[in-house]
């Protein structure tokens, strides 16, 4: 009861600031204050300098522990674009007039809806979710299709792009080493994890046979990235144009490009 | 920031009162440092329309254009404080004569790809929005560019103060930062073929995107 009486003053006189404050009391305050201070400028400053990236030369470059896989399968997606992709898709967009490319563009973007709406709800982003619902309706209907994209023009809905990785990175999954695969370029093993996570909710396999869901997904992904490479013909020209080490430029290209959607989520 | 937006209460006075307060409390506490300062954004402003007018002059030939950009850029950039963070950990591990061997080369280099750009400039809008603090001594201009019908590209210049002058250390386009881009790239040919290869490709690189342009 004593002991609690006079636990009671001295914390009381030490937040109000009365007079019986003691020397011993005042200096510890002024040095946890001096502390907390110290603390809050500490993690200002290094909060502000953590995302653009810090004036410090030991600032970070990756570990990269699956390299000499990661680099035979960068080479050979090299080789494909170089021989395959990017012939037929300059083929493709000597035929096929910009605005045309630019619809298909619209109608697959419209088409792959679901991860996008699935992805902002999992965070909690009801806004963009429900944004997204409304562009997948009115771009459906009256932008026959996903050709065109009046919910944006007449509404002012712009598209906010989730995907399941940025859903775990999100929730504090690490994203474990770099990895690239054959036909689908770089990623790290989260988003690969959610790569086949956002693939599992395209809906044509649930609801068709595999003979005719396998050959039309596998058709999809073909033309879908086709017409792509077709709407950047001198992407990767220009990468490699500055590039002195490619393999390193495209992965780092790729990190912090990741690193700055998962900022832009959690501002 | 949409999110928000369903958590608006209805004592909004009160509450923003308080938060004015605790702001006036901080910066009496010297816990904030207010900028009102925008040197850097000028000084980088001023650098880009100068640089951009001299692009778009095209009746002037290339040779004489690239010489005039050359100029103007040499001033604004802290070539050797843009070599030392592109090698990253790896500056510490060199001799003198090494560190200067390579700030030569890297100069060169980003001069060469800086002016191999000359022509690329077909009238986009530059917009100059505001300077953030990066803590003392360095801050980033934020600008976006503005093209019709397209999405707006995010370009951020981040710069530190030298004699006086604020000058460009690092570039990003679209939150990608130019300098740790080559930082990845560099760090990756040393641990694999040693300095002296990554100075003999950064050589070559420079000579092929100096190759004379057309007109």
């Amino acid at each position: 009861m004593t002991l609690s009486g006079s636990h009671d003053i001295m914390w009381g006189s030490a937040l109000t600031g009365g007079p019986k404050k003691s020397v011993k009391t005042k200096t510890i305050l002024a040095a946890a204050a001096a502390c907390m201070m110290a603390w809050t400028a500490r993690a200002a400053l290094a909060d502000e300098q953590g995302p653009p990236h810090p004036p410090e030369e030991s600032a970070q470059v990756y570990s990269d522990p699956l390299a000499p896989f990661n680099e035979r399968m960068f080479w050979f997606n090299l080789k494909l674009d170089h021989y395959v992709l990017h012939p037929v898709a300059r083929g493709y967009a000597a035929i096929a007039p910009t605005p045309v490319r630019e619809a298909v563009d619209r109608f697959f973007s419209n088409v792959n809806f679901i991860p996008r709406f699935a992805n902002n709800l999992f965070q909690l982003r009801m806004a963009d979710a429900g944004t997204e619902l409304a562009r997948f309706g009115i771009n459906t209907t009256v932008g026959v299709v996903g050709l065109f994209d009046p919910a944006d023009h007449w509404f002012g809905l712009k598209q906010h792009n989730n995907d399941m990785g940025l859903t775990l990175g999100y929730y504090g999954v690490p994203q474990g080493p770099y990895l690239v695969l054959p036909f689908l370029g770089p990623g790290t093993i989260r988003d690969t994890v959610g790569y086949a996570a956002d693939g599992a909710m395209w809906p044509l396999p649930y609801f068709v046979p595999w003979y005719v869901s396998l050959p039309t997904g596998a058709g999809k992904a073909i033309v879908e990235a086709v017409n792509f490479r077709s709407l950047h013909l001198d992407l990767f020209e220009q990468v490699d144009r500055y590039a002195v080490d490619l393999y390193g430029a495209v992965q780092d290209g790729y990190m912090q490009r990741r690193a700055s959607q998962l900022r832009r989520l959690r501002e | 920031m949409q999110r928000e937006m369903g958590m608006i209460t209805p004592r909004r006075r009160p509450a923003s009162l308080l938060a004015l307060t605790f702001l006036a409390a901080l910066m009496l506490t010297g816990g904030i440092t207010v900028y009102a300062d925008t040197s850097a954004l000028e000084m980088t402003r001023q650098f880009v329309n100068q640089a951009l007018q001299i692009m778009a002059n095209k009746q002037l030939p290339v040779a004489n254009r690239t010489s005039q950009l050359r100029a103007v850029l040499e001033p604004h950039f802290d070539f050797r404080e843009m070599a030392r963070q592109s090698l990253g950990p790896h500056w510490r591990e060199l001799t003198q004569a090494q560190r200067q061997d390579f700030s030569n080369v890297f100069k060169d280099f980003i001069e060469s790809a800086y002016l191999s750009k000359i022509n690329d400039y077909s009238g986009q809008q530059v917009q100059f929005l505001q300077q953030t603090s990066l803590g003392p001594g360095f801050v980033q201009v934020h600008s976006t560019i503005v093209q019709a019908g397209k999405a707006p590209i995010p370009i951020n210049y981040l710069l530190d103060q030298k004699d006086d002058s604020w000058k460009i250390y690092d570039v990003t386009v679209d939150n990608i930062s130019i300098i740790q881009n080559y930082r990845n790239q560099f760090n990756r040919v040393i641990n694999d073929n040693g300095f002296d290869k990554l100075l003999a490709d950064l050589k070559a690189k420079q000579q092929q995107l100096a190759l004379p342009q057309a007109s």
